[in-house]
């Protein structure tokens, strides 16, 4: 019989021995990888989100304008003035570029086609004698009241003695057009909103041919239908749950929008297309991305036999969609450029790209011809899966090796199908 | 089934190799149309191989195959049904829609394949089960719902890989009543297996297979006449010295002796034995089983592989 302090040892090397199976079963595994870098993760979703709508409140900060219509001998006044004072307002509370324009005509009327230049946002326009100037201004009364500073200012700057104060008119008004600003911003909502739905939903693609593997189900599909048919069918109904969940939380997005403040102005915002095209291409969009991935996602998991390599897939998915995104946010805010027709032509990324060129292009045939050409990948990459599945899970050949080496894993071959 | 028909399945020099590894070696098959035949192999002998071949289910890497008259087995997929090795259901699909989807994917509408399935369910005394669900019923339940499932569309051929694995001696029976009631209702049926009883009973036809090539093909007869025919004797009167009289092959079976047919008939060995005063207490010269057959053509083959 052993003394206890034998005894004790004894129990402490089994303890310890089932801890560091314990320890080593977990941390020598990509898994934890996945849990070590979750913080790391979630915090490059709210960065890119942060970026995403820096980038457009920058972009349309840049193009935002304040005008005076005055005459030559005012404008010099007017310009030191704003010199005089823009200091006052630093940084993010800076005043937007005082642009002067000479009269032509009707005053009034020029005041109201200022508001509507094209290529820049125009937020407030002064019109009339310094003493009583007319101000127009959209939905900042800010910008009126700092332009009637710069008013105030440039008389006194005129003048020799002192002055009565001014009189200044303030009237608001709608705009005739959106803002470009508005436009961007409708443009990253848009992208952002089909990156929201797809994260939640095409990453769900990944795991259903592994049902099928797990329950052997997948021979008897096999026989009686193309693997490209199961493909297809297993992506069109995760589709419609995606349709349905979209579709309950739109109602119910839809009552809390109603329960909103009256009078919102949305009218900066109006797409390019059009509220009603926008609306049709954002489903058409939403289809189409949900289609890409979910195919591309369907095929890679189709390789996975087990729930931990589908697990291990959450990584490199995640990366894949948020990379899309950050792509095409920055496709969104800086339209027309090389990195937004890329980020339009490549296929991962074009249906987020497109649905913010929606709300900045009114041309319609870009998106007839993108739709085309996302189709076409969706039947490329379920073909291409469908076959990698033929070959590396019903064949046993080398593509789900390669794929095994690449997760780090035993070049052992498995298959569900033994020959 | 008439001479002219044309054959359901044609295989021509099929080979598959798996990570190099030949599984498939050059398999020709030639299955008539209206008969039960019989693909019997050991294991590992690439039976399934060939049938996933055959059904399109893999391509071969070379060789070519007809099915139902088709080069590309898909077109004729409709009118095939597929029991696989690897049984496979929903399990959270209820029997009876277990049956009909698998209607369903071989073009059976749904409501027809719902009132099928439960006929086939009651026919086959599973009625009770029909709106259970597949994770509630045994194995050999499941496997019986699961063949069902491939009957349900009334196919024009039946393909089974080793159908009766995992079945008890009761659900076996039904099976192969199944089997041949398919036949019956004019439809092939090809199936595999490595148990020669039911091979022998059911089979019109049958290829063995081994080593990834078919090593024998025709009736069961003509495997069973593979094999010398065996003659066993009892003698009346035995003694030490008998075995000196019987054939070297000549081997003891119970109070007899056990050996091959002579090549110049049996007259002249018992005309010996009698003079030599053994007697005969009896006597019969039988054809050997499939079994036998079986064992000898695949240990032939084992050993040219081993050359």
């Amino acid at each position: 019989m052993s003394r206890p302090s034998g005894k004790l040892r004894r129990r402490l090397r089994q303890t310890l021995t089932i801890a560091r199976r314990d320890f080593t079963a977990t941390v020598f595994t990509p898994i934890f990888l996945l849990f070590l870098f979750a913080p790391v993760i979630m915090g490059s979703f709210g960065a890119i989100g942060g970026l995403g709508a820096a980038s457009v409140s920058a972009g349309s900060a840049e193009k935002e304008r304040l005008v005076a219509i005055a005459a030559p001998r005012e404008a010099d006044a007017l310009v030191a003035a704003d010199k005089q004072l823009r200091p006052i307002f630093p940084g993010e509370i800076a005043p937007p570029m005082l642009e002067v324009r000479p009269p032509s005509g009707d005053s009034s009327q020029q005041a109201r086609a200022a508001l509507n230049t094209p290529d820049v946002d125009v937020v407030a326009v002064m019109s009339g004698p310094l003493e009583a100037p007319c101000i127009l201004f959209g939905p900042s009364a800010r910008d009126a009241r700092y332009l009637a500073a710069v008013s105030e200012q440039a008389r006194r700057i005129a003048a020799a003695g002192p002055l009565a104060p001014s009189r200044p008119v303030f009237t608001r008004t709608a705009r005739d057009k959106p803002t470009l600003g508005g436009r961007n911003a409708a443009a990253f909502a848009a992208v952002f909103g089909i990156f929201f739905l797809t994260l939640f939903l095409s990453g769900q693609v990944v795991g259903t041919m592994a049902e099928e593997r797990n329950n052997k189900v997948i021979e008897v599909l096999a026989a009686a239908v193309p693997l490209e048919s199961v493909f297809l069918g297993k992506l069109l109904g995760m589709f419609g749950v995606a349709v349905l969940f979209v579709g309950f939380w739109g109602l119910v997005a839809s009552q809390i929008g109603m329960l909103l403040p009256a009078g919102a102005d949305l009218a900066g915002m109006v797409p390019a297309v059009g509220f009603g095209t926008f609306a049709l291409l954002f489903a058409g969009y939403f289809t189409t991305a949900y289609l890409l991935l979910g195919s591309v996602f369907l095929g890679i998991g189709a390789q996975a036999s087990t729930m931990r390599e589908i697990q291990m897939l959450s990584l490199p998915i995640t990366i894949l969609q948020v990379a899309m995104f950050g792509l095409a946010s920055a496709a969104a805010s800086n339209p027309g450029t090389t990195l937004a027709t890329v980020a339009e032509i490549f296929p991962l990324s074009s249906p987020f790209a497109m649905a913010g060129r929606a709300a900045n292009s009114a041309a319609l045939w870009p998106h007839l011809a993108a739709l085309a050409w996302q189709m076409l990948w969706v039947a490329i990459f379920i073909t291409v899966g469908a076959r990698l599945f033929r070959r590396g899970v019903l064949q046993s050949g080398s593509p789900a090796g390669a794929w095994k080496k690449l997760l780090g894993k035993a070049a052992k071959v498995s298959s569900n199908l033994p020959g | 089934m008439t001479d002219e028909a044309p054959p359901v399945i044609t295989a021509t020099g099929l080979v598959k190799r798996f990570g190099g590894r030949p599984v498939v070696s050059g398999v020709d098959l030639v299955v008539p149309q209206g008969m039960i035949y019989g693909v019997l192999g050991p294991n590992g002998a690439g039976k399934t191989t060939t049938l996933r071949m055959l059904l399109g289910i893999i391509e071969p890497d070379s060789g070519e195959r007809t099915l139902l008259g088709h080069r590309h087995p898909r077109d004729a997929s409709d009118r095939v049904g597929y029991l696989p090795e690897e049984r496979g259901l929903y399990p959270a699909m209820k029997a009876r829609e277990a049956i009909a989807f698998m209607g369903a994917l071989r073009g059976l509408p749904w409501k027809e394949g719902r009132a099928r399935a439960q006929q086939l369910l009651e026919n086959t005394g599973l009625g009770h089960a029909a709106d259970e669900k597949i994770r509630k019923l045994s194995k050999g339940m499941a496997q019986l719902v699961q063949l069902l499932g491939s009957v349900v569309h009334q196919p024009d051929l039946l393909v089974l890989d080793e159908p009766f694995s995992g079945l008890d001696p009761v659900n076996q029976e039904r099976l192969e009543a199944l089997i041949l009631g398919e036949r019956d209702r004019g439809a092939t049926v090809l199936f595999s297996t490595h148990v020669m009883a039911h091979a022998q009973r059911l089979c019109d036809r049958l290829a063995i297979i081994a080593g990834g090539r078919r090593r024998f093909e025709g009736t069961v007869a003509e495997a069973r006449g593979t094999l010398p025919q065996q003659v066993h004797y009892v003698p009346h009167f035995p003694n030490d010295d008998l075995a000196r009289h019987l054939p070297p092959d000549a081997r003891r079976d119970g109070d007899g002796w056990r050996f091959e047919l002579p090549h110049d008939g049996i007259e002249a060995l018992l005309k010996r034995l009698i003079d030599a005063g053994y007697g005969i207490s009896g006597l019969s010269i039988e054809r050997p089983g499939l079994h036998e057959a079986f064992v000898r053509i695949v240990g032939q083959a084992a050993l040219e592989q081993a050359a």
